[in-house]
């Protein structure tokens, strides 16, 4: 456990050497905030366009929702990198879990965001969009539950899309294609109850919705307390369901990877 | 380039997109994969622009035909500019791999070869075909009589915007003449500005609405250009002229970046690190 403890603190070390990259990237929150929010002001104009819905919830749920992206961002192509330079050979034979490096890797870099760039955007938000605070304590203590379950659906997901490295070398059009669809249904960008009802029916049956949509309905107090212990046992399945299928992929790779000899 | 004939310019730029075209077609499915994945990439924002038209009909009184038209500026001037100028979107890399110093050597013009070096079929189709169904859905249903002044205007506002993002990108490329790198900013201005391009500038804070004007012009890419076609209300924000801009602010960038261009080629001194 150590060894992974350490993995994760290196991760977060080299974070903090690409100062430019840091600012870009917090500027880059900040922006797309600000131009997604002129939107839905824009949109809100329309009399009585939202339906009775409070703008400053709607401006609360794209503010939450863009910190929580910069957060789950992950390094999409780092197995892959370690697939193409042959690296990946060295990494197998090390004492380790390849697969416990890569989560302590990403887990680093999560810490880094998460201290460096959530609350540092989360304070701006405050000052400048006037976000909402949690609903209550307790609601509180369930989006951070739910928040870290909902990146970990991501993350399995991400790690299946990765692990195809093995077989395809070149995985931009997975990941890319992948990044699509995770966008639009898991209400990163729009709010699913903005949806028609033949696709919200569709991304219920996805694990999409468990990634943002779930914890930011907890924030904002929108959801039922009996509801929210199912979504949660929901996102919980979710993570068993995909890391069995990265399990599968994985051992098939680790084979695939012996056959080619590195 | 001097003692060439434009005759033997074509001849070579055809020789150029050739060999483009054959690279590509080695890898049919691996590019054809990432068309599609540029493709899908692209129409994250138009979907979402089309559930949220779907629930609330008009934002500001631009409803879904008139906003995807000006939508679809933003990709096909893109899809122009990455078909032609490929090569100067990836200049900064020609610099720092040290490739850029064989172009020297060759006895041709630079910034032709920079042009002509390179092509990018996925990332113009990808853009491409977003562009093109964006267009096509609405070109006919906004109200614009396709007259031949319209059509001449039309095709002179998708290169001049083509040549608006060349340039933006030809000015970073000149800094890495002096081996100053700011891809990532340049990046970050270039594709937000983009981004917020994607809507009306008048739904924005004038702060925003002068950067789109005067310092990364974007909104002659798509904002006034589209005013010329179909006059919303909100053009009596700014000044009627800048309906008619979009081919002279093209060419004034072009030549003003082209100046910038010869002053940095003569201070240049390579990387010295020649990768290949």
């Amino acid at each position: 456990m150590r060894l992974y403890l350490e993995l994760a603190k290196k991760s977060f070390q080299n974070h903090i050497v690409y100062r430019v990259d840091y600012v870009a990237s917090l500027i880059n929150a900040i922006v797309l905030i600000f131009v997604n929010i002129a939107i839905w002001r824009a949109i809100n104009e329309e009399e009585g366009a939202l339906a009775g819905l409070q703008l400053n919830i709607l401006i609360t749920y794209i503010v939450i929702s863009f910190l929580m992206q910069t957060v789950y961002q992950m390094d999409e192509y780092y197995i892959e990198g370690k697939v193409r330079s042959g690296l990946i050979s060295t990494d197998l034979l090390k004492p380790i879990y390849f697969r416990l490096y890569v989560f302590s890797y990403h887990m680093g870099s999560m810490l880094f965001k998460l201290v460096m760039q959530f609350i540092p955007a989360m304070l701006l938000s405050i000052f400048l969009f006037r976000l909402l605070p949690p609903f209550s304590t307790q609601m509180l203590l369930y989006f951070i539950l739910s928040a870290m379950l909902g990146y970990l659906v991501l993350y399995h997901i991400n790690f299946i899309v990765w692990i195809s490295s093995f077989w395809f070398y070149w995985t931009f059009s997975l990941v890319t294609i992948k990044d699509a669809a995770v966008m639009i249904l898991s209400g990163a960008l729009i709010p699913i109850w903005f949806m028609p009802t033949w696709l919200i029916d569709f991304i219920e049956m996805t694990p999409f919705n468990a990634i943002f949509y779930t914890p930011i309905l907890i924030y904002l107090g929108m959801m039922p307390e009996d509801e929210i212990f199912m979504s949660i046992l929901k996102q919980v399945i979710w993570i068993l369901v995909l890391f069995s299928i990265g399990h599968i992929l994985w051992k098939r790779a680790a084979k695939k990877l012996v056959v080619q000899g590195g | 380039m001097r003692n060439s004939g434009f005759f033997e310019m074509m001849n070579l730029l055809y020789q150029y997109s050739k060999l483009s075209l054959k690279v590509t077609l080695e890898f049919k499915l691996d590019r054809s994969m990432i068309t599609l994945a540029i493709f899908c990439r692209e129409m994250i924002a138009v979907v979402v622009m089309l559930l949220i038209l779907a629930r609330f009909l008009h934002i500001r009184g631009w409803d879904m035909n008139q906003l995807f038209f000006l939508y679809s500026f933003l990709f096909l001037s893109y899809s122009l500019f990455v078909f032609i100028f490929a090569g100067v979107r990836d200049f900064d890399q020609l610099v720092h791999s040290g490739e850029f110093d064989r172009y020297l050597t060759r006895p041709r013009g630079l910034l032709f070869q920079v042009i002509a070096s390179k092509i990018d079929l996925p990332a113009t189709l990808g853009h491409g075909v977003v562009g093109l169904l964006l267009f096509m859905n609405t070109a006919f249903s906004v109200g614009i009589i396709w007259n031949a002044s319209n059509i001449l205007f039309y095709i002179s506002v998708i290169v001049g915007g083509a040549v608006i993002q060349a340039s933006i990108f030809m000015l970073t490329a000149v800094m890495s003449f002096w081996a100053i790198r700011i891809e990532n900013v340049r990046n970050l201005i270039f594709f937000n500005a983009r981004r917020i391009a994607g809507y009306p500038i008048s739904f924005y804070p004038s702060l925003i609405q002068k950067m789109l004007i005067f310092i990364v012009p974007f909104s002659f890419v798509n904002y006034f250009p589209t005013q010329y076609f179909i006059r919303r209300e909100d053009m009596e924000l700014f000044w009627d002229g800048f309906m008619y801009m979009t081919p002279v602010v093209g060419v004034l960038m072009f030549v003003v970046v082209s100046l910038f261009w010869r002053i940095g080629v003569r201070s240049y001194s390579s990387s010295g690190n020649a990768m290949y």
